[in-house]
């Protein structure tokens, strides 16, 4: 035991000469990462426009128009300012706002006399998606105003001409307004016919871009530091350190085993640094920081493991190289860790979930999102245990045999 | 003491040693000499443990190399051909690897590790990455990570290849020192004169085996006083051959068509005689040699070629 402690210290010592190794490690990943959340934006953002309003009419009915853009939806989309006419159209001139709507003098007064009157929308050209927006939703609020207007038209006519009336009148247009209300909710609301709606919740629907992309990336890299890792066994044959350890009191597997500690602490530290960074830079949810990070040491572990018996049974380190990079890149695609399972192909997917990479990725997405079996988990980690301790000892066979000659 | 009982190990087909024999005492240096590929590295793979000897047996301060593998090691410092250091550490860095290697603990681990940087000469340069050192720099810390843990029989394979000149007489030094303090020190080199002035006793190898061994004195007396006269030209065969064949205190080490290496008594005195009959066989000697007895010479006559070749 002592011995493996021995290597691994000697392994860290060379690694912490080789800082720029490790941060490449680390950077991989989250520059992808990102880039990803630079491009397709956090997940929970919107295009946010401004819609300049030149309110000439200055009523109730121009408030209510103008407050129909900054209610709920829409809102989070559109920030409305006010701005009088010549401002309004200077500024959409040079760009900067998504439209001027103007709302002219008597706009109220038209609406309740059910006569015509013009609203006028400029729309910035330098634009495509919110002007087109804005003005739909003008549109439905134009449309609304002419049914209301069809269906309430005396009402409104009587409320306009009581102005300033007595307290019977306006109570009589109270009473009016209540009655229309009744007999149109039975349009709105038909009593005979009850829908009921269950959304079901679909987890991946509330997910950032970097939740989704995150986990895999970090897979992805785990993967290729393995690969790296792995063929570095080909530095000790070269330079001949291996055969010295051989002929040395020392076991060859407690050597082999104090490389994998190394490679176990550096996989920690990256672990945590990626999930470090991914939680607080790119707002990943990240609910159990240290399990998650010990998962993907563990994986990582495995994976190096894995490609071992790979790299000391290559003819040389170019040629383990290259063998390294044609397992790595297509087990990194179907295993879910170039793109997350939920984008691929559900054939892709069936065969992807039983690689060790692909099991390993779908137990840590579970852990971020919050939805891990732990009995499940605890399955998984047993046969990439089982499977890592497997690789291990043809490794270590390997080393003392053919590899040494 | 190192014991090496009829060795011999096998790859597939060839026979890189075929039943060698001999034994390292303690506080002496053991040479083994020959040209590469002759079988000296095998001999030490197998003594080292890294190799399994198809057949015979090694025995390491009376430890069986095989049956007793662990122990063997444990007895033995081994300094490698190729210098097997991690260049990205310092030496003590290095050093305290293969210390712990040998079961080294703390403080004794550091105080040796100051003890061989200081006979190696390399204190001033200790913390520093080993890949700024020189090549003979490198060559002294290899040879300083086999003698860290004060090993009773070392094994040296060549130790002195691409040296600079002093670093190969501190090197030398340093084999000496190991001897004199009771190490038992098996050698292995193809430099003549490295064998001639460092060994107490030495084995000459070719095509895996022994082909002469003894102490320096014993191996030159096996030359007999004779001169090695070594001929370039045109030689006609078999005639060239058949013509000195015969003569009296001549023997015929290598003949071909380019080459004649001749084992001669009094060389100066046959001169004449043998390029006579040489000319009358219708040889054209363009080039002549005379080397006096030598362990060069000595190898030149038992094995008909160069140690360097």
């Amino acid at each position: 035991m002592r011995f493996v402690w021995i290597a691994a210290l000697k392994d860290l010592r060379i690694l912490r000469r080789e800082p720029f190794s490790v941060a490449t490690w680390v950077g991989i990943p989250l520059c992808i990462g990102m880039l990803i959340q630079l491009i397709f934006g956090g997940g929970g953002a919107h295009p946010q426009g401004v819609l300049l309003v030149a309110d000439q009419d200055r009523t109730i009915a121009s408030r209510f128009l103008t407050n129909a853009f900054g209610s709920e939806e829409l809102g989070r989309m559109i920030k409305v300012e006010t701005v009088d006419a010549k401002t309004g159209r200077e500024r959409i001139d040079r760009g900067d706002g998504s439209a001027l709507l103007v709302i002219p003098s008597g706009l109220q007064d038209a609406f309740l006399k059910n006569q015509p009157c013009r609203l006028e929308l400029f729309k910035n050209a330098g634009q495509q998606i919110l002007p087109n927006i804005i003005e739909q939703s003008l549109r439905v609020m134009v449309d609304g105003a002419f049914y209301l207007q069809r269906v309430a038209s005396n009402e409104l006519r009587s409320l306009n001409a009581t102005g300033s009336g007595t307290d019977a009148e306006v109570a009589r247009n109270a009473v009016e307004m209540r009655h229309l209300s009744r007999d149109l909710s039975g349009y709105f609301s038909p009593p005979l016919i009850a829908v009921e709606t269950i959304a079901e919740q679909e987890p991946g629907n509330r997910l950032t871009v970097g939740d989704r992309f995150f986990p895999n990336l970090i897979f992805l890299s785990l993967l290729l530091m393995a690969n790296g890792l792995s063929t570095e066994i080909w530095k000790e044959r070269l330079f001949g350190t291996l055969r010295r350890v051989a002929v040395s009191p020392a076991p060859v597997a407690a050597f082999l085993a104090g490389r994998v500690l190394m490679v176990a602490l550096a996989y920690s530290m990256v672990a945590v640094v990626s999930l470090v960074v991914a939680k607080y830079l790119a707002s990943v949810a990240v609910p159990n920081m240290l399990i998650a990070a010990a998962w993907a040491a563990v994986s990582g572990t495995v994976f190096y493991l894995l490609l071992l018996p790979m790299a000391v049974t290559s003819p040389g380190q170019r040629f383990a190289d290259v063998r390294g990079n044609l397992l790595v890149f297509p087990l990194a695609m179907l295993g879910g860790c170039f793109f997350p399972f939920d984008v691929l192909p559900d054939w892709m997917v069936r065969i992807g979930r039983w690689t060790p990479n692909g099991m390993a990725v779908i137990q840590f997405q579970n852990l971020l999102r919050g939805t891990a079996d732990w009995r499940h988990g605890a399955a998984v980690l047993a046969a990439l245990l089982l499977l890592g301790m497997l690789a291990f000892w043809l490794s270590v066979r390997r080393l003392k045999g053919e590899f040494l000659r | 003491m190192i014991e090496v009982d009829q060795l011999r190990k096998s790859f597939g087909d060839l026979t890189a040693v075929d039943g060698v024999s001999f034994t390292a005492r303690k506080g002496e240096i053991f040479g083994l000499l020959g040209p590469n590929g002759a079988g000296k590295t095998t001999t030490i793979g197998c003594i080292s443990g890294l190799l399994t000897p198809t057949a015979g047996h090694v025995r390491v301060m009376g430890h069986d190399a095989v049956s007793d593998g662990p122990a063997a090691r444990e007895c033995l410092g081994v300094a490698p051909q190729e210098v097997a250091l991690y260049e990205d550490i310092s030496a003590i860095e290095n050093l305290s690897f293969w210390g712990g290697t040998q079961r080294m603990r703390n403080p004794r681990l550091k105080q040796r590790i100051q003890e061989v940087l200081e006979i190696t000469g390399l204190q001033d340069r200790a913390r520093e990455p080993v890949k700024r050192f020189s090549g003979g720099m490198k060559r002294r810390l290899n040879l300083a990570c086999a003698i860290i843990h004060t090993p009773q029989g070392l094994l040296l394979d060549e130790p002195t290849v691409g040296v600079d000149p002093q670093s190969r007489v501190r090197l030398l030094e340093l084999v000496r020192s190991q001897a004199q303090s009771g190490a038992c020190v098996l050698y292995t080199t193809h430099y003549m004169e490295e064998a001639e002035t460092l060994c107490d006793r030495l084995a000459i190898m070719d095509h895996g085996r022994i082909i002469a061994a003894g102490t320096l004195a014993e191996l030159r007396s096996m030359l007999a006083e004779r001169d090695l006269l070594r001929l370039s030209g045109v030689f006609p065969q078999p005639a060239a051959r058949a013509a000195i064949e015969h003569a009296d205190g001549i023997e015929i080490v290598q003949a071909d068509e380019a080459l004649l290496i001749l084992s001669v008594v009094e060389a100066s005195r046959h001169l004449p005689a043998i390029f006579a009959a040489l000319a009358n066989a219708g040889a054209d000697v363009r080039g002549t040699t005379l080397t006096q007895p030598s362990l060069e010479s000595l190898f030149i006559k038992l094995t008909g070629k160069e140690l360097r070749e």
